[in-house]
């Protein structure tokens, strides 16, 4: 990752430009003493103005000109130094050696030990892949918040119920206020209680509600543990709380939507 | 992998900073002419990859990639494109980058006009940029990546604050932000002349015209988001003296007290030292400004406890900025002494009497801005500073320096005489008092407005009548001089917008049945009800408000009340604008059978405020475009 070839397009870039100008450096444009100069010339350009328009006297004049003569006899500075000539070769190698030496050991501390695959250039791994590079990460960083509910995801995503429970309980134990965690958890417990959010999966759920008491999916979620409560007027009220925060053309309106009216029927019944 | 190119663009951008630093520098002091001149390419190299990783981080906003937390944490894909895009900057982390983004693009604009500027002032004025940049790097890099990875995506992302789904947050930030870091580069000016230990002509004539333009960004930003405040807030208001607002106002009066003591150090070679010390005090305050927002430390001291990285970092960097600075001015001072003399009655005199009270009214601000803070620091209690305090220091402060700013510019240079001026004023003097009595007796009673119809009668009148003769003159009319006239007739127009929309303004927060009808200044207001109203990323209430004058119909407003996904609600204020009044109405919350609470306020004048402000940054970018500033030199 860190050697991966646009990095060494962009070092390369970089050197070439910065060598291109050591090789034909930017003529320069004046020297101190020049621009001094022609700044109090100007001074005494605009001073002969003045009077000429009859804005200052002749003594206001003669003072300000002296003053200015007085002024530059002060700034200049007569340099006489000759610039010394550079051999651009040896310039050029340091320049390279540190751009590329500098630029990929501080991305190398920086830069993510993973990459999410769906944003890679790499080819997608299969979930088992993924579960495989996850432990070995965690071996590394075991207290990996986000890559521990990542395992936990991913081995619920191929029925390991009991496997994700345990990541999630490692997650749990890092963060216990992150509402996707909760969430997911929730339903992994759920999930080896044969789909019944009940005991420690309503716990977090319920968590979950004074944490955010105003997401869309902690509502759906409150909804589903009423209904297994038996508490049908409950479930009623989250989703219609949730129908009235969700914006019309949201994908998971239908979801809820669909719910909602399941248990408005189980409730004419 | 783009994201992968973006991060690393900034980390190359980070080593070619050290490049700008040590490779230039090594040139100017052995006299290697090709090293020192490679200062511009290197500006070049660094500006393009710094904009690289904006656009990336840009580009991640706008595809919904919630890979990158920070797109995750501050959009999602239900948020309306142009929004998406100025949600890069809606945070911590994006607005850091565009701080660094908004540093290169004035460096590069440095580098590029910079053909009328000595070769080793300019190089040294790059090292010296470099230098900052590499500062804000470093910071960005290790404690506020933009680029960080989510392990695992989320399917959609959070909510951006909903105050900021706004117009205003894609061109408030950016404008401030070019303010706040184009005072860099007066900074930078001046350092590298004290590094170079030559305080002559040259640095005095560069550094005013981009002093200048940052001024005037600075300017309407502070504007813009004061604009923004009124009709977003839902109050009316357009100055809270929020400590934020405060640290954009602070640089502010001290680049305003700068613009003008360069002109004194560019006309007489005057007041050097004050003139550095304003250039190092309006940029460190730039910083204390940014990071005293960033940092989270102005809503709560203890954000430096939450995260102590960030915290330390920004102490660490301030104290290295000011206190270096301060070193190299102490370390140079014996080239500073030097000034050309002046007597008490001159131009010199006034505009020294202008820095004393701008710098004066920044300590005030500064003062109750940091206060409550230092004092919930050490633990002392917890204290708040409103306007009251505010409004009691800084107007007294303020009224002799607008009185100032209209006299002044008669007055000569070096000396003049107290007759000459008054033989010269005294016709609009008495015009002036008469006009301001006039203006009592026949407009208003209010002692506050009748100040501040003095002092705009005032300011006008010796701005016209200076323009009027000096057209008479045939004398050439500079554009440095259109910008002064410009500028300060801005501030006449600002002070009479802000006094009589505080003074003489009305607010009415009333319960409103459907067909009620309220008046207010002369203006009916009819309630037609309210009905439900939905976009892509929220739901909620529209109301229906008609408003007569003598029963010919003046505005159809429209308020509304928004839920976005967050929950958050949201007054969307509905205004019907004039050069005279403004009609504001917003709408609070449902009483139930159809009655609603709404707020109407009737704002005289307010949009002077804004058209003051916005003169005023015309005036500035009138003064930088000065001939003056295009010398041609033959060497």
């Amino acid at each position: 990752m860190i050697l991966a070839w646009p990095f060494i397009i962009m070092i390369s870039l970089s050197c070439s430009f910065i060598a291109w100008f050591l090789f034909r450096p930017i003529s320069q444009s004046m020297s101190g003493d020049d621009s001094n100069i022609a700044i109090n010339q100007q001074r005494q350009d605009e001073l002969k103005l003045d009077i000429k328009q009859g804005l200052i006297s002749d003594d206001q004049y003669q003072a300000a000109e002296s003053e200015i003569i007085s002024t530059l006899a002060t700034e200049l500075r007569i340099d006489t130094k000759e610039s010394i000539a550079i051999k651009p070769l040896p310039w050029i190698l340091i320049i390279v050696l540190i751009c590329s030496v500098f630029s990929l050991g501080v991305y190398s501390q920086l830069a993510p030990k993973m990459i999410p695959s769906g944003n890679s250039l790499s080819e997608p791994m299969s979930m088992s892949d993924s579960i495989e590079r996850l432990q070995i990460f965690l071996e590394e960083n075991p207290d990996d918040f986000q890559a521990l509910k990542m395992l936990g995801l991913a081995q619920i995503g191929i029925g390991n119920v009991e496997e994700s429970i345990e990541a999630f309980e490692g997650a749990y134990l890092i963060n216990s206020k992150d509402i996707d965690l909760l969430l997911q958890f929730a339903s992994a417990i759920a999930a080896s209680q044969d789909g019944q959010f009940g005991g420690k999966s309503k716990v977090l759920i319920d968590e979950a509600l004074i944490l955010d008491p105003q997401s869309i999916q902690v509502l759906y979620f409150s909804g589903i543990v009423a209904v297994h409560e038996g508490n049908l007027n409950g479930a009623i009220e989250f989703w219609e709380k949730a129908l009235y925060l969700i914006p019309k053309d949201h994908p998971d309106r239908n979801i809820i939507e669909e719910a909602l009216g399941t248990v408005l029927n189980l409730q004419v019944k | 992998m783009l994201i992968e190119v973006g991060h690393f663009a900034l980390v190359l951008s980070l080593i070619i900073s050290v490049l700008l630093i040590v490779v230039p520098s090594i040139g100017l002091y052995q006299n290697k002419t090709s090293l020192a001149q490679l200062a511009r390419p290197l500006v070049w190299a660094q500006g393009f990859w710094i904009a690289l990783a904006f656009f990336v981080l840009m580009s991640a906003f706008l595809s919904n990639d919630f890979s990158v937390k920070y797109v995750a944490d501050n959009s999602n894909t239900q948020l309306p494109l142009l929004f998406k895009a100025s949600a890069v900057w809606g945070s911590h982390e994006g607005s850091l980058l565009l701080w660094v983004f908004v540093l290169s693009l004035w460096t590069v604009a440095v580098s590029i006009f910079s053909k009328r500027i000595p070769s080793d002032l300019i190089n040294q004025t790059l090292v010296v940029l470099g230098a900052i940049s590499f500062g804000f790097l470093i910071f960005l890099l290790f404690t506020s990546n933009p680029f960080e990875r989510l392990m695992m995506p989320p399917l959609e992302g959070r909510e951006l604050n909903p105050l900021l789904q706004d117009f205003g947050l894609a061109v408030h930030p950016p404008m401030l932000y070019m303010g706040y870091v184009g005072l860099a580069i007066p900074f930078a000016f001046v350092l590298s002349a004290l590094i170079r230990g030559q305080l002559d002509s040259t640095w005095i004539r560069w550094t005013r015209p981009w002093a200048l333009v940052s001024w005037s960004f600075l300017t309407v930003g502070i504007t813009l988001g004061s604009w923004w405040a009124y009709y977003e807030l839902g109050w009316g208001g357009w100055w809270f003296w929020d400590p934020v607002e405060n640290a954009s106002f602070m640089p502010w009066l001290v680049a305003t007290a700068l613009v003008h003591s360069l002109s004194v150090s560019e006309k007489r070679g005057a007041f050097k030292q004050w003139t550095v010390l304003l250039a190092i005090g309006g940029f460190s305050l730039s910083l204390l400004g940014t990071f005293l927002v960033r940092s989270g430390v102005l809503t709560s001291v203890h954000a430096f406890a939450t995260d102590p990285t960030r915290g330390l970092f920004i102490l660490i960097f301030l104290f290295v900025v000011i206190g270096g600075s301060l070193i190299l001015y102490t370390w140079r001072s014996s080239l500073l002494q030097q000034s050309n003399p002046f007597s008490l009655l001159s131009r010199e005199t006034g505009l020294l009497i202008n820095n004393i009270l701008l710098v004066t009214a920044m300590l005030s601000v500064l003062l109750g801005t940091l206060y409550p803070l230092i004092l919930d620091t050490l633990n002392l209690g917890k204290i708040s500073v409103g306007a009251p305090y505010f409004n009691a220091v800084f107007v007294p402060i303020m009224i002799p320096g607008v009185i100032a700013l209209a006299i002044f510019p008669y007055v000569r240079w070096k000396k003049d005489s107290l007759s000459r001026v008054f033989n010269l004023l005294k016709f609009e003097w008495i015009c002036v008092v008469l006009l301001t009595f006039l203006s009592w007796v026949f407009i208003t009673d209010n002692v506050f407005v009748t100040v501040a119809v003095g002092l705009f009668i005032w300011v006008v009148n010796h701005v016209l009548v200076l323009f009027i003769k000096r057209l008479r003159s045939k004398a050439k009319l500079s554009m440095s001089f259109i910008g002064m006239i410009l500028a300060h007739l801005g501030i006449a127009v600002f002070v009479l917008g802000a006094t009589v929309t505080t003074q003489l303004g009305i607010e009415k927060d009333i319960k409103m049945n459907i067909g009620e009808t309220q008046t207010i200044a002369g203006h009916d207001f009819v309630f037609n009800g309210v009905s439900p109203h939905s976009k892509e990323n929220y739901s909620g209430f529209i109301g229906d408000i008609t408003v007569f004058k003598n029963t010919k119909k003046v505005a159809q407003l429209s308020p509304e009340k928004r839920y976005y996904q967050t929950g958050m609600p949201m007054t969307e204020a509905s205004i019907d604008p004039s050069i005279t009044r403004d009609l504001y109405v917003a709408l609070g919350e449902g009483l139930g059978g159809g009655a609603w609470s709404v707020r109407i306020y009737y704002k005289p004048l307010v949009r002077w405020i804004w058209l003051g402000g916005l003169m005023i940054a015309l005036g500035a970018l009138f003064a930088a475009i000065d001939r003056r500033y295009f010398l041609r030199v033959k060497s």
